[in-house]
């Protein structure tokens, strides 16, 4: 009985071998719902500080934070739903999911204005010369996996976003590293931001969310009521 | 003999289990109703290689049923001529105008008839004349499905996720309705598969969205039944609705829209920004895109 057991295992171990040579191991398995307990509408630095804003950052920061006041500047994101641009749409104090169906992709859905962002994950990250005709809201991104953590480098960023609901700026050739990992419950996201147009070095941002796979995704329109947003700290409606 | 082949049928399916890739990558999917896959999409309209005014008429609206009640149409003395049969057959587009006489148009409750009226005396006047969806509103079911683009389709054993033009709908597997769904723009969709049919049923709508690109009206007693199958080897994926809404149609009406499956992986789901440059340019009394006179937080 043993000896067949074996066998038994030995013969798919064989053919568990022939098919990692095949395709690439299977992926940790971040699929679901996460929501973040908090939300704050300034981007607060891992390791403290201000966001290093060069000169220019700190020209184009005053004029758009200064513009979003008084009206002159429309923060089009949360007036007529465009996208929120990256890593603005990962504070979101509204849930996603995560699905890693079909195997080439890891895609998040967004409940907030149904955004999407897919991860390419069997190719090599563009070169912002190719993308440059196709810039967009959210980037491009592709991914893969180091043991438990998805990175995500995305590229090819429009410049009509902000990185955060204060203004903060970013340029078109902003590139961006996130390490995304699961542990237990919880979900993180550390993003680096390369952007030397407008900061003296590259910097990090931190989101945490709780798996809530009790919680489905609800629908999403611009100026409509939405779902009651009063267990995430930090979130004021207007 | 017999047993040894059983036993390596029992080797090879256990191996296929622990091969098998992470939880998250399950489909639930039955095999003949497989609908993602790298690159895979599904077109509303794909041109036929010559030219022909009854496919191109199909870019971007519902074919008649089988047999019983269809959807409105168009008025014969105003043919709508889409994007597709403009570029075709070299006509100008027109806005569309319903067929008020027709049998369909018998079924419509008469504040929904009054409501087309109003909307074709519009179009007529060359105003108001584009789709819902154009001016960036959630379109609601079936009207979901009109857009000729590729929709996107995520399986996993808990919802199918339909994505199309930057919208999407989340498909609750196996799962009774709520018993007061909060209303929505795409209602509350619950579905089974039935052999390789995925049957979805979806209530809880709000009263904001019309049923298709004419603007017909419905209440928030919307209620869609929708048939996934695929036909034609795999590679047309039949949506085939019947909606009933005791607040505006008579009877219940049913409709159908093909999509062909197109692979292709250098052309993934992507984010939409309907609301960028869609203004009233031109003063032609087009729809407001929703805006937020605040932001929400």
């Amino acid at each position: 009985m043993h000896t067949r057991n074996f066998s038994i295992g030995a013969g798919c171990a064989l053919i568990v071998a022939a098919t990692a040579a095949a395709a690439p191991a299977a992926a940790p398995d971040i699929s679901g719902t996460y929501w973040a307990a908090s939300y704050s509408a300034k981007l607060a630095v891992v390791g403290g500080g201000e966001p290093p804003l060069n000169a220019a950052g700190k020209a184009a920061y005053d004029k758009i934070s200064a513009g979003l006041k008084d009206g002159s500047i429309l923060d089009k994101a949360r007036r007529v739903c465009v996208p929120d641009g990256v890593p603005r749409v990962m504070a979101s104090p509204y849930p996603f999911e995560i699905f890693q169906t079909p195997a080439d992709q890891v895609t998040m859905l967004f409940e907030l204005n149904h955004q999407v962002r897919v991860i390419v994950m069997d190719r090599p990250l563009p070169k912002l010369e190719g993308l440059i005709t196709d810039l967009r809201y959210n980037g491009h991104s592709v991914g893969h996996f180091e043991g438990d953590t998805l990175i995500v480098e995305s590229i090819g960023f429009n410049d009509r976003t902000f990185l955060d609901a204060t203004g903060l700026p970013h340029g078109e050739s902003m590139s961006t590293v996130e390490r995304i990992r699961k542990t237990g419950n919880q979900l993180e996201d550390v993003i680096t931001i390369h952007d030397p147009e407008f900061y003296t070095r590259d910097w990090q941002a931190r989101f945490v969310y709780a798996a809530r796979n009790d919680v489905r995704l609800e629908d999403y329109a611009c100026n409509d009521t939405h779902r009651d947003l009063s267990g995430v700290r930090g979130v004021q409606r207007k | 003999m017999a047993k040894k082949t059983l036993s390596t049928l029992a080797a090879v399916a256990l191996c296929a289990l622990l091969a098998t890739d992470a939880v998250g990558a399950e489909t639930g999917a039955p095999a003949g109703l497989n609908l993602s896959g790298p690159g895979v999409a599904w077109a509303g309209f794909v041109a036929p290689k010559e030219s022909n005014y009854q496919i191109a008429r199909t870019f971007n609206d519902y074919s008649n049923p089988v047999s019983g009640l269809g959807p409105v149409t168009d008025d014969p003395a105003h043919p709508f001529v889409n994007n597709e049969v403009a570029r075709e057959m070299n006509l100008q587009p027109t806005y569309r105008v319903a067929d008020l006489n027709n049998e369909a148009a018998k079924n419509l409750m008469p504040w929904v008839q009054e409501a087309l009226k109003k909307q074709n005396e519009l179009a007529l006047k060359g105003r108001n004349g584009e789709s819902r969806e154009a001016r960036c509103f959630e379109t609601g079911v079936p009207a979901f499905h009109l857009n000729p683009g590729p929709m996107h389709i995520i399986q996993t054993p808990k919802e199918v996720v339909l994505f199309l033009a930057g919208r999407s709908r989340h498909i609750w597997l196996n799962v009774p309705h709520s018993r007061n769904p909060k209303p929505s723009w795409y209602g509350e969709s619950v579905g089974r598969y039935e052999g390789d049919t995925l049957i979805v049923d979806t209530v809880g709508f709000n009263d904001k969205t019309f049923v298709d690109s004419y603007r017909t009206p419905h209440t928030d007693k919307l209620h869609v039944v929708e048939r996934f199958r695929l036909i034609d080897n795999g590679n047309t994926l039949e949506v085939a609705f019947t909606v009933e809404d005791p607040g505006a149609f008579y009877k219940p009406w049913s409709g159908t829209r093909n999509r062909h499956r197109v692979v292709n992986p250098n052309n993934r789901l992507t984010e939409a920004a309907c609301a960028e440059a869609n203004d009233d340019y031109f003063n032609i009394g087009l729809e407001p895109v929703p805006t937020a006179e605040k932001p929400e937080f």
